[in-house]
């Protein structure tokens, strides 16, 4: 016995080999199929090379979270059984116009690629991606299994590429066309989905502008049994969205039209019954205009309510107080500042289930307003919500003291995006930095993934997240810091960072240069307005050859200054569609 | 440039003198030593980069702002400081009065002020008895009133008074008209 157990101790590596020598490749493919996450699979891949290669042929699902990051022949030749492709393209910043056009990350290489290697493909979600009508037409006719369209933030089609799609794609189930920079020329491409097409369960085309054909919506409502999800748009009345809601009753998530139409008491009344029919809606979007008369009829409705969106609907107070009542059990609630302090402080004492909250400015830009949320309406949220782990929240003031109640209550922050909209703003009653308030964030919340942060800030708040934020993945800067030292401390300190994006700092050379290594590790760094120079930008280049450096370039600047830095870590080389705004180092 | 020497760490001043245009936005705003903030100008409320919105959210609010700028407030009664005043007569009674619809809450509150205005007793007018959570009205017929309350609505027609909820009714009213109770059957 003794004797035995030694000789497997003398030699276990060869035991071990023979193990899994004998383990088919078949049945590990089978159990890798299970593994969803593609983090998880990421890890697979790098065990050894018998699951790289079980973990490739079975993977149909694929996330690449910037396009340039690999090429289509890469991906095709290492994955032959894709079905799902998730792709982003552009920087973050291009939201906010700071991104030159034609800059790239336009999908149809890709498109080609996947017509030759996956002719079964599946579904197409793309962010941030230049689609072209072309493009969409391409789509449409050369993959017949295609089910799944997602276009959030894209640009350059028109509806012209989606009445391609809904002509052709005769097993489309969900088409969710969000916020993109789209030419709306006609409505007339929902027309297009034949008589004989019922497969439809997503359908989204709240940010189209131009008014569909009615008749042939309701239509289309009616015959797709299996829609779960309607999201219209503003040229959708009330009226008309009463007759939709009672062909589908079985929606979970609506997006209203236009809430704003004189009814009488009638029409009123069938609205108000329609909504009480649609017993599963958990998701309410849209409510584009609404007066706060109709609101009444969503009450009812607004017991299951888990999630609002009222991002388009410009309500007071009071009105929204009204409606929050109604809300017990909201998860997640975006909603715009003319609510006031007020209307949050009834979100809190309404919502103690609440998640994830989202307040926008509804008037951005005049300073002189004493409207929209302080830091009064984010404590009050705090006490009443204490499950409270997402915030996006635009104010015009903020205290340290604030901040620290807020963490306190609710320390299981993942996601802390702060917005005091005018830059370099300190703490209105101390007048200090708020280099305190984001170190109460990074020491209270550990499980923070994401970070924004605004107002006044020295270096002492980039040493607090270097220090504390370990699980830190995402961390944008606007107009912060003092030097060097600070965005120093974040590289050396975040062994978690992924993307930093990084505007209107003092941070320099020495700053970007001691990021070297640590680039690799990450997706991309973005850095514009801050003290970056052409050649600090090509010695990076020059080190580190499996990084993309890329500078655009501004008019008028001067020639030694890289205005805007593109950095981002690659296996494909340097991309070769750069417009001439772009230069590639 | 509105930083002062003595004010700005040396760092921060460099690094301002270096980006000339690109500063003008921060240091309007900020003095960093007295920690004021200063308005912004018009050219730089316009600009498209910041605050950090996303251009879909950005069109649509500035869309909303010049609604409601347009507007007579009829619609958007959810302005603070708009008003509805509407003519209101009494049956016999050739001048008239002025009253603002959206200084009141809802029909018990005009009811009041109509009687005072009148100087009749609230209970004589029909309207609001009960109401339910809606605002709704609940007439109760068992009652004999010496006034009806009455309204003329957008299409020209004279309804009574309560049959819709407040908000409703503030959308459609054009003229209030107070009538004998026998000329209405109710």
């Amino acid at each position: 016995m003794e004797s035995e157990s030694k000789r497997k101790k003398e030699s276990p590596n060869t035991a071990e080999l023979a193990v899994t020598a004998s383990f088919p490749d078949e049945v590990l493919e089978i159990v890798l199929s299970l593994l969803t996450s593609h983090r998880d699979r990421s890890s697979v891949s790098l065990v050894c090379k018998d699951w790289y290669r079980a973990e490739r042929w079975s993977r149909t699902q694929v996330f690449i979270g910037n396009c340039y990051s690999v090429s289509p022949e890469i991906l095709t030749r290492r994955f032959p059984n894709i079905r799902s492709v998730t792709l982003k393209g552009k920087p973050r910043f291009s939201d906010f116009n700071l991104v030159p056009p034609n800059w790239g990350a336009d999908i149809h290489a890709w498109l080609v690629a996947f017509a030759a290697k996956y002719p079964f493909l599946e579904e197409l979600r793309l962010k941030r991606m230049a689609v072209s009508d072309e493009s969409l037409e391409f789509l449409a006719s050369n993959f017949p299994n295609f089910k799944l369209l997602s276009l959030l933030s894209c640009d350059g089609f028109s509806t012209d590429g989606l009445a391609a799609i809904a002509t052709h794609c005769k097993n489309l189930t969900e088409l969710d066309i969000q916020e993109n920079g789209i030419e709306d020329s006609s409505g007339s491409w929902l027309s297009c989905f034949p008589e004989s097409f019922t497969s439809l369960e997503v359908l989204n085309f709240a940010n189209l502008t131009s008014e569909v054909n009615t008749d042939a919506l309701e239509r289309l409502v009616s015959r797709c049994k299996s829609l779960k999800v309607l999201k219209v748009n503003k040229s959708i009345s009330l009226e008309q969205l009463q007759r939709l809601l009672v062909r589908a009753p079985q929606l979970e998530e609506l997006g209203t039209g236009s809430f704003l139409q004189d009814l009488t008491a009638r029409p009123y009344a069938d609205l108000e019954s329609a909504f009480n029919n649609c017993k599963n809606i958990h998701t309410l979007s849209g409510l584009w205009e609404a007066v706060p008369l109709y609101l009444p009829a969503l009450y009812n409705s607004c017991a299951n309510l888990t999630f609002l969106n009222l991002s388009y609907t410009a309500l007071q107070s009071g009105e929204f107080a009204k409606l929050v009542v109604h809300c017990p059990r909201l998860r997640r609630l975006w909603i715009l500042d003319t609510v006031e302090d007020k209307g949050l402080e009834a979100v809190g004492s309404n919502c103690p289930l609440l998640e994830e909250l989202r307040v926008f400015p509804a008037d951005p830009f005049d300073e002189e307003i004493i409207h929209g949320v302080t830091e009064e309406g984010f404590v009050a949220v705090s006490f009443g919500c204490r499950r409270l782990h997402y915030v996006l929240y635009f104010c015009r003031q903020m205290t340290n003291a604030a901040v620290a109640t807020i963490v306190q209550n609710c320390p299981n922050f993942t996601h802390f995006r702060l917005c005091i909209m005018t830059p370099g703003l300190p703490d209105y009653l101390t007048n200090e930095p708020m280099d305190e308030a984001f170190g109460a964030v990074v020491k209270t919340c550990s499980k923070l993934q994401r970070l924004s942060v605004s107002g006044l800030l020295t270096d002492l708040t980039f040493e607090y997240i270097g220090k504390y934020a370990k699980n830190l993945e995402t961390l944008s800067v606007a107009f912060a810091g003092r030097s060097d030292r600070g965005m120093q401390c974040v590289l050396e300190g975040c062994p978690k960072l992924r993307k930093l994006e990084i505007r209107d700092c003092p941070f320099g050379n020495e700053a970007l240069l001691s990021g070297l290594e640590k680039y690799e590790s990450m997706r991309s760094l973005w850095m514009s307005a801050c003290n970056v120079t052409m050649n600090a930008c090509r010695r990076l280049a020059k080190q580190m050859p499996r990084l993309n450096v890329e500078v655009m370039k501004e008019d008028g600047s001067d020639d030694s200054q890289a205005d805007k830095v593109y950095i981002y870590r690659t296996v494909a080389g340097p991309r070769r569609d750069a417009p001439p705004s772009v230069l590639t180092l | 440039m509105i930083f002062s020497s003595s004010s700005s760490s040396p760092s921060l001043a460099a690094a301002v003198s270096n980006n000339n245009e690109r500063r003008d936005l921060m240091s309007t705003c900020t003095d960093l030593n007295l920690g004021l903030s200063i308005s912004l100008s018009p050219e730089q409320r316009q600009r498209l980069d910041w605050p950090p919105i996303k251009s879909l959210l950005r069109s649509t609010l500035n869309k909303l702002a010049e609604k409601a700028d347009e507007n007579d407030g009829r619609h958007h009664h959810s302005q603070q400081y708009g008003s509805l005043f509407v003519k209101v007569y009494m049956e016999g009674i050739p001048i008239g009065r002025k009253l603002d619809l959206f200084a009141h809450h809802g029909y018990n509150a005009l009811v009041t002020t109509l009687s005072h205005m009148f100087t009749i007793k609230t209970t004589n007018i029909l309207c609001p008895d009960d109401s339910d959570d809606h605002g709704r009205v609940v007439h109760s017929s068992s009652k004999d009133y010496q006034y009806v309350l009455t309204y003329q609505d957008k299409e020209g027609d004279w309804m009574m008074v309560g049959d819709v909820p407040w908000e409703m009714f503030l959308t459609t009213v054009k003229r209030l008209k107070i009538t004998r109770a026998g000329r209405c059957h109710s």
